[in-house]
Parts: structure tokens; sequence; C-alpha cells
């Protein structure tokens, strides 16, 4: 069965790219959230294998998204992802508790199998 | 000749004659009534000093009743002298108007020096003073004669006498007499109270009348008391000695305002001489005033500051006077003083004029140190909004053409890997790459424009100007712009202000159109916007038209935002070309 995919970014534009893409490569997308409110919300509802979560999100914060989902929910993977480079983030994906970082330029199923195994 | 002064001679020669006729009623009284050589010489000296120094003082002071009221006194001293007649109307007319003058003595006493009554005390009191010398000896006039009466030597009829009753004359005169005594006490402890209450500059003005005036009031009580107290010859010299004070009266007033003319001079010389180095302590000393408060008028800003520079407000009203300073006819400063001072008129001026120039140079200090606070607080802010302004440019990037490029990058490999598998979606990809491109450069160009047009640095403000109304989402008009070039400093102030403004039209002021207007006026460049929008703009409030003014004022230049309610917007710059 494919792991299923909930895709959180502020960007439709992102949004629609990464769910082409990824479903393009075995993933099945089970939902779009375009805030943190609206992440947290639809993690609980849909509960899926992994959590594509943009850093810069218009109310909260994509890490203490990560670290809130963290606390409450039991297997969803969480991975970070935004058009800046990882290292300008220094220690804060780490800190937040996700699994991993991509840079969006890079998304692709294959970066996101090598972070979850 | 002004209509005052012709009034106040007349009233002067009607006084001369008024004292004339005084004279001729002592002359002509007949030899048995108690007329001494004292009251001939005394008694039209009072009356007169009365009314000239009460002319002084209403000429001095025409606003101020204290003068009519001394005049008055004067006149209705000559009051007593009818009683001397007679006749026995004319007798009766003295007998009961003759202590009139010392009711208006009261009222005098007690307007001093503002004139007015203050506190209801002093007003039920002058009000009880005139109702007893009016009423009282009218009434005990109706049960006294005088003709051969022994009190009253060589009298004539009380034409007024109803009846003659010895027991109820008595009574009235006794009533009276407390009555009297009463209301003078009650307008000694007056005096006494305001004299304890009065600062030092206010003592110098009230000290030599609150003298003379107070003695006459506790003689007045003597006179009342000694006949029955002390018998007939120390009553004759309380009498005398009451009538001696109370023609010092007018005579101390004059003193006074003598010593108040010194205290001027002197405060004049002191300032001048100044030895003090803080000028406030200087002034402060020589108007005996310590509460003193200087504030410097900066005319750039239309406000006061202190000496440090800090904007105040001037009191309005209430406690605290404000005398405001000319020097060369210019502004420089105000005083804030004790009212008190202003019961010296002329002094505060005096005092504020020998230390106009030293003023102006402390107002050019305290606006050097205001245009200084400003600069500093100007510069925090011209720091603030350029990190904004970078954080602005750095989130337009990325939410902008950052996204873009990356949307487009994974449509480009969507597109790569789909190409042999499924060429229609390959093609889509494609299609959408490009939008995301052409988005992406246009998003670009217009951050370039933002942080500094090209067309502004390569040819100028006019069809940099033009190019912004053109891109505007209303009509504008550019009326005026100059074709030749300007500092490249001063152009971009004034294409940011215009670009500034036309983005506040657009977004607040619901107007139909708008017009913008730079022109060159001796060797300024002035940029005006006008809209017809709804108005009611408030520069203090929005970062960007702040952030423009401090970026004028780097310029030595001024932003102006006239927005009344309902009356559209003019946004004006003025800035130097160097």
């Amino acid at each position: 069965m494919s792991p299923t995919v909930l895709i959180v970014d502020d960007h439709p534009t992102f949004r629609l790219t990464a769910r082409l893409l990824l479903e393009s490569e075995g993933y099945t997308v089970v939902g779009e959230a375009g805030d943190g409110a609206e992440a947290i919300r639809a993690a609980r509802d849909l509960r899926p294998d992994l959590i594509l979560l943009d850093v810069q999100l218009p109310d909260i914060d994509g890490f203490d998204v990560a670290s809130r989902l963290m606390d409450s929910e039991d297997g969803a993977v969480v991975v970070l992802c935004s058009s800046r480079d990882g290292a300008d983030f220094g220690p804060l994906i780490e800190r937040s508790g996700a699994r991993g970082f991509i840079p969006k330029a890079e998304l692709s199923g294959e970066r996101l199998r090598a972070i979850t195994g | 000749m002004t209509s005052l002064k012709r009034a106040l001679i007349a009233i002067g020669g009607v006084g001369f004659a008024a004292g004339m006729v005084a004279i001729a009623l002592v002359l002509t009284a007949n030899d048995s009534r108690d007329v001494t050589g004292f009251d001939l010489a005394l008694g039209p000296i009072v009356g007169w000093a009365f009314i000239y120094a009460g002319l002084i003082a209403w000429w001095r002071r025409p606003d101020n009743r204290f003068g009519s009221l001394m005049t008055l006194v004067g006149f209705t001293w000559f009051l007593g002298a009818f009683g001397l007649s007679d006749a026995p109307g004319v007798f009766v007319f003295g007998l009961i108007f003759g202590a009139v003058p010392f009711a208006v003595l009261l009222h005098m006493l007690l307007a001093f020096p503002s004139g007015r009554l203050e506190g209801t005390a002093a007003r039920r009191l002058v009000r009880f003073g005139y109702f007893a010398v009016l009423v009282m000896p009218a009434v005990w006039a109706l049960f006294i004669q005088t003709e051969g009466n022994a009190e009253c030597d060589g009298c004539p009829r009380n034409p007024l006498s109803i009846t003659e009753n010895d027991t109820v004359a008595g009574i009235l005169f006794t009533v009276y007499a407390v009555v009297s005594i009463v209301v003078l006490i009650g307008v000694a402890v007056i005096l006494v109270r305001r004299w304890r209450r009065a600062p030092a500059p206010e003592r110098r003005l009230l000290g030599p009348l609150y003298l003379t005036g107070g003695a006459t009031v506790v003689l007045t009580v003597l006179v009342i008391t000694a006949e029955q107290a002390f018998g007939d010859t120390a009553a004759q010299v309380v009498n005398a000695l009451s009538v001696v004070v109370l023609a010092s009266v007018p005579f101390a007033f004059l003193y006074g305002l003598l010593r108040t003319r010194l205290a001027q001079s002197s405060a004049v010389t002191d300032i001048v001489a100044g030895s003090s180095a803080d000028l406030r302590d200087t002034l402060a000393a020589a108007l005996g005033d310590p509460s003193l408060e200087l504030a410097y008028w900066l005319p750039e800003r239309k406000t006061y500051v202190d000496r440090e520079g800090r904007p105040i407000e001037l009191p309005d009203e209430g406690p605290r006077a404000v005398t405001r300073i000319d020097h060369d006819g210019r502004c420089v400063a105000a005083i804030v003083h004790d009212p008190a001072l202003n019961e010296q008129p002329g002094l505060v001026d005096a005092a504020g004029a020998a230390a106009a120039l030293a003023l102006e140079n402390e107002r050019l200090e305290a606006e050097l140190r205001a245009r200084v606070e400003e600069l500093e607080a100007s510069r925090a802010r011209i720091v603030h909004v350029g990190l904004a302004e970078r954080r602005r440019i750095e989130r337009d990037l990325h939410d902008g053409a950052q996204q873009r490029l990356v949307a487009l990058r994974l449509q480009l490999r969507l597109a790569r890997d789909q190409a042999g598998k499924d060429p229609e979606m390959a093609q889509q990809m494609l299609d959408g790459a490009m939008t995301e491109l052409d988005e992406a450069l246009a998003e670009l160009r217009e951050l370039a424009r933002g942080i500094h047009p090209a067309v502004l640095a390569d040819r100028g403000l006019e069809p940099a100007l033009s190019a912004l109304a053109g891109r505007a989402p209303l009509p504008v008009d550019v009326k005026t712009a100059p074709t030749e070039r300007l500092p490249a400093p001063v152009e971009a102030a004034a294409y940011f202000v215009v670009a500034e403004a036309l983005t506040n039209v657009a977004r607040y002021s619901q107007a139909s159109r708008a017009s913008v207007a730079v022109e060159r006026r001796n060797g300024h460049a002035v940029v005006e916007v006008r809209d017809d929008g709804v108005g009611g703009a408030d520069p203090s409030r929005g970062t960007g038209l702040m952030g423009l003014a401090d970026r004028l004022a780097a310029l030595d230049g001024r932003l102006e935002v006239d927005s009344p309610s309902g009356g559209g917007t003019v946004v004006r710059a003025d800035i130097p070309c160097g």
C-alpha cells in the first residue's frame, strides 16, 4: 500500500505541483492544509503516514507545528521543507522533532523515502 | 487726546468744584456749629487726594474698577459738608449720607488690587456696609429732632423727623454703631488674611495701602467707641488722628505705585547685571517669583519647548499667568509666572524686555537641543525603516519570485519525467512552468522598481513620475515635473513621496482622481500630491509617511499632510536642492 501524505504549505501552486509530483512517484496525497491550525486539524482527522510541512506558515511557525504534532500524534512522520536552504535554520530543524528537511526545489519521492526509510 | 483722558480731566474738574463747594459750606456754617480749622484744612485735602489718586489709578488701568472706587471715596467724602448747611433739606442730606465714603472706602480696600471683590465674605461685607450707611442713618433720622438738640449745637430743623423719641433713636444709634464695628472688624480680618497669603511680589504692592487702610479701619472702630469709653477729648484726638490716617491712604497708594516702578527698574538692573549663570534664576529673583518658568518659542515647529528642547504646553488659564516676550518683533519666549505680578502692569514685560537678548540666546540653544533630539529620533527611525525595508524585500523575494522558481523547477522535472510516458501531461507542466516564469519576472521587475526605479536613475523625474501615474489604479494627472535633472537624493526623495502618496490614495482615500506637481522654486523642489478623496489621513499613524518625513528631514526637507475629513488630501514636500 502506498504511503499517505498531508501537504502543508500556504502557496497553492506549490501544493498542486507537490501533489502531482508525489503522486507520480507512488504516494497518495490524502489532504492539503494552508496554515498551521488547519494542518493540526487535518493530521488528527486524516492520520497520514507522512506530513510534508512548510517552515513558514501565516499563523504558526512550521517548527512549532512540528513540535505540537510530535506531542500529540503517534505515527505521523514530519518532514519539513522550505524554499530556503536548510542551513539557514541552524539547529531549529533538529529541535522541532521533525524527521528531516528537504529544500522545496529538490522535493522528490526518492528524497522523501531516503529520510523516512 | 483720548476720550478716556478727556472724561478723567472733566471728572477732575468736577472734583475740584465739589471740594470748593465743601469749603464754602464749612466757611459759611453758623458760629455755633462745631467746626475747627482742622476740618477746614484737612477736609478738602482728604476728598481731593482720593479723587486725584483715584483718577491716576483709573488712567493707568481703565479696565480696573479700583481707580473709580477711589475717586468715588473722594466725591462722597464731600457729602458730609452738607451737614453744615443751615438749610434743613441740605442739612439732613449731609446728615444721612455723611458715612457713605466709609462704605466706599471698605469696598475699595477689599477690591484692591484687581478692582473686583474676591470671595463671598468680601462681597457680603461690602453689601452689608452699603446697607448700613444708606439705610440706618435714614431710619434713625425719623426719630430725632436736631433743632435745639444739645448734641447738635446750632443745627437746623430735621425735616424727616416724624417723632422725637430719644430711646428709639438711642437704640438705633447703638445698633448702627455695633453693625459698623462688626463690618469694620470683618474687613480687618480679611485684609490680615490676604496679607498673610500674599506672595512677596504682591506684598510690595499691597503693603502701603493695607497699612494705612487697615489703620483707618481700626481708628474708625475707635472713633465709634471712643466717645462712650474715653470721653470727648479722647474722641476728638482719635477722630483727628483717623482723618489724618485716612488722608494718607491715597498717598500710600501712590507710594505703592512708585515702589512697584522702583521694583521694576531694580528688576531690570538685576537682569542686565545678571550675575547668576541661570537666566531663569535671575528672572525669578528679580521678579520675586521663585515659581517662575521659561518657555522658548520654536517658530519652525510652532511650539514652545523647555531649556532642554522638550515640547511644553503653556497654561491657558488658571493659577499661572503667561507673558510673551518679543525681540526684534519676533516672539522669543514666554514667562510663566504668578498672576499676582500682573497687578504691577509692565513689570514682567520690562523684565522680559531686559532679558530679551539673553532669552533669544537661550532660545537658540533650546532650538539646537530640540533639533539634536529630533535628529536622534529620526536617525533611529531611519535605521528602523531601513531594517523594515530589508525585511520587506527579503519577504517579497521569498514569497514571490523564489516560490515561483521553486515551483518552476518542480514542474520542469515533472515534465521531463513524464515526457516519454505522458506527453500531454508534460505539455501541461511546461505551460504551467512558462506562466510561473512570467509571473516571477513581473514580480522581480516590480521589486527592483520599488528599490530604485531605473527610469528615475537614467532619465530623471519627469518620465519616472509619468510612468508611476500610468501604473496607478486611478487617473493621475502629472501637472508639472522638472525636465532638468536634480541631485539624485532629491529626485529619489521626490519620487518616493509621490509613490507613497499615490499608494495611500489608492488604498485609503476612495478618490476618483489625483494630481501630481513637482516644481523647482527658490532652490527647492516642491512636491504636491492632491486627491479628491475622503481625507482624514494622519501621517503620525502610518509608518510610510513617517519614514518619508525622516528621509526628507535627512535632506533638510519637510513633509506636510493636509487632510481635513471629507475634504481630500494634499501631501506636500519641500526639499532643498542643495
